[in-house]
């Protein structure tokens, strides 16, 4: 952080105020205020058949011992580790590939970039036409030839498959972008001593890259979390949590809850819970970078 | 890659027959590794094109075309799927997309960009905290969002408005934009700020002609990312219209879910939703990165 020059430093605090105030009272506005009204929401019994006022912390128990939510949480939870770890392996493999002297290395970054600004929504549908067992090209066509007679977005196991897949199409290139800004940020000179020294590929991998990288890395995986957990989109074109419950992640439940049974109340705790769990997840991947470095 | 100083080193210790066939099992293990990073590339590409291409293809098809398994690579493509778009009313979600999109940049920019500079400016404890809120909305989960503004607008009478959507993208928009120029102005030079200050220009002068134009290659990024938030958001569009003020993505979810699939329709709206971002990707591949990570990564 730069010094403040004098000039600066000699205007008093209140002369910011007028510029500060407009985007400060529109922030509260469009965030704050609905946060508080959604905690007021959740204690708030708000079915369509029974409006029954304050209902203290009811919500959030018959929410917590549902037998569905359960489910979907344990179905965010492979969701999440598996878009996860697969999405930021990948991209990490991707951008240390493209930092070598390659051929088209510029055209294939730009390219790799693509599914960064195609809607998800997009992203779902075009894996969706691919993965259907009536039109697909791997559904109806590629699968079936390989004796594989499944429809895979009507089997659990397979459509849980189908959407990761589809969510690391749409978000890979997301990962491979950052690390590959990580990457460049290296000296280079690091990569010459490590050479001359007679150090290959993995033992420069392990011995520089990664814990040059790690920062970078923590970046990419609390966004990747935070983002996964609130993954909706994809989910909800390819198989809108089906089949059965096989890929209800706790957004989709949250949507059935508030938006199909219309019960508000409960679906105001589901969202207060999973603000708790953005928070837990996000401060226990900073915590832990504190602790490693 | 292409000389080798550690080889040249080893050649005058090792005998020349073996230091030959040694460089040979090198380079042969070099090439045998580099066709394998172009293999995995090429892999990659193709699982990263083939859907998109299958898609835009299938909206030239006929409905029996698309239909057909196995998949037909040579037919007689047609317009009529993309007629369909511009004749059965489903263009206006795209002129509700780019409204939604343009109005979010400029309230967004409008509010942030003072903002951005007072807070880059101030310094102590309260501005640290000011920063890490305006940072932390930006993590909330979007179902948080859409249930107490789903509830709002129902009691306002505004569900399935433009209004609802352009507010509750504000939500993310808004802090996004602050918390980014802010890192940018922390950087620029103060210099140019100082000599206006002196010259007895006013803090509003001095943002406008001091600050501003240093800081437009970033001011266009951040504008250009508002952008593609709002035409790709989902959730929050969906939720809060139905018909009226349905955005391209929330048309698209609402195509694929009805039972008699119409594919090329489906696949020529997709098409069309995807325009923008061809048109984009190569401006913004420089600035995403650091857009997207919130300035965590430089």
């Amino acid at each position: 952080m730069s010094v403040q020059p004098a000039a600066l430093r000699r205007a008093p605090e209140r002369e910011w105020l007028p510029l500060l105030a407009p985007g400060i009272l529109g922030l509260a506005a469009v965030t704050l205020f609905p946060g508080l009204y959604l905690l007021w929401m959740s204690t708030q019994g708000l079915q369509v058949q029974a409006p029954g006022g304050f209902v203290g912390l009811d919500n959030f128990r018959l929410l917590l011992r549902s037998p569905g939510f359960r489910e979907a949480l344990v179905t965010t939870l492979i969701f999440v580790t598996a878009s996860t770890a697969i999405s930021l392996g990948l991209g990490l493999a991707l951008a240390l590939a493209l930092t070598e002297p390659l051929r088209g290395r510029g055209l294939m970054r730009t390219l790799l970039t693509l599914p960064l600004i195609v809607p998800p929504v997009v992203a779902g549908f075009a894996w969706k036409f691919l993965f259907s067992s009536d039109v697909g090209v791997i559904g109806a066509f590629l699968l079936p030839r390989l004796g594989i007679g499944v429809a895979p977005l009507g089997t659990p196991r397979l459509a849980m498959a189908a959407v990761v897949v589809a969510d690391i199409w749409s978000k890979t290139s997301f990962m491979f972008l950052i690390l590959l800004a990580g990457l460049q940020a290296i000296p280079p000179f690091l990569y010459e001593a490590a050479r001359i020294d007679g150090a290959g590929f993995w033992t420069t991998l392990r011995l520089i890259t990664l814990p040059l990288l790690r920062g970078v890395l923590v970046v990419a995986l609390i966004l990747r979390v935070l983002d996964a957990l609130n993954t909706f989109d994809v989910i909800f074109v390819m198989t809108q949590g089906g089949p059965g419950t096989a890929t209800q992640t706790l957004t989709i439940l949250g949507w059935k809850i508030g938006f199909t049974y219309f019960d508000l109340g409960q679906a105001a705790a589901l969202a207060v819970f999973m603000m708790l769990l953005t928070v837990a997840a996000a401060s226990a991947l900073i915590q832990r970078t504190r602790d490693a470095v | 890659m292409r000389s080798d100083p550690a080889g040249a080193g080893r050649a005058a210790v090792l005998s020349l027959p073996r230091q030959a066939a040694a460089d040979v099992a090198a380079q042969v293990q070099r090439r045998v590794a580099r066709l394998g990073l172009y293999a995995f590339l090429l892999g990659y590409l193709l699982f990263i094109l083939f859907p998109l291409l299958w898609l835009w293809l299938s909206s030239f098809k006929t409905r029996q075309d698309a239909l057909a398994v196995p998949p037909r690579l040579l037919f007689s493509p047609t317009w009529d799927a993309w007629e369909k778009v511009f004749t059965a009313g489903i263009l206006q979600p795209f002129g509700t997309s780019v409204l939604v999109a343009t109005s979010n940049i400029i309230v967004a920019l409008g509010l942030a960009l003072p903002t951005a500079y007072a807070l880059a400016r101030l310094r102590g404890p309260g501005k640290e905290r000011l920063a890490f809120w305006v940072l932390s909305t930006r993590m909330a989960p979007a179902f948080g969002v859409v249930v107490p503004v789903y509830t709002m607008m129902r009691l306002l009478g505004l569900l399935d408005t433009r209004l609802a959507v352009t507010l509750a993208h504000l939500a993310f928009n808004l802090p996004f934009a602050i918390w980014l120029l802010m890192r940018y102005f922390e950087h620029l030079p103060p210099e140019l700020e100082e000599a206006a200050l002196v010259d007895g220009a006013t803090r509003w002068q001095v943002l406008r002609f001091a600050v501003i134009p240093p800081a437009l290659p970033m001011v266009v990024a951040v504008a250009i990312l508002i952008f593609v938030f709002s035409w790709n958001e989902f959730v929050l569009a969906f939720i809060l219209t139905s018909t009226e003020a349905q955005t391209v993505p929330a048309l698209v979810a609402s195509l694929a879910g009805t039972m008699s699939f119409d594919w090329p329709l489906i696949c020529a709206v997709s098409s069309g939703a995807m325009a923008p971002a061809f048109g984009l990707v190569f401006l913004v591949q420089r600035h995403i990165t650091q857009g997207l990570t919130l300035g965590a990564v430089q």
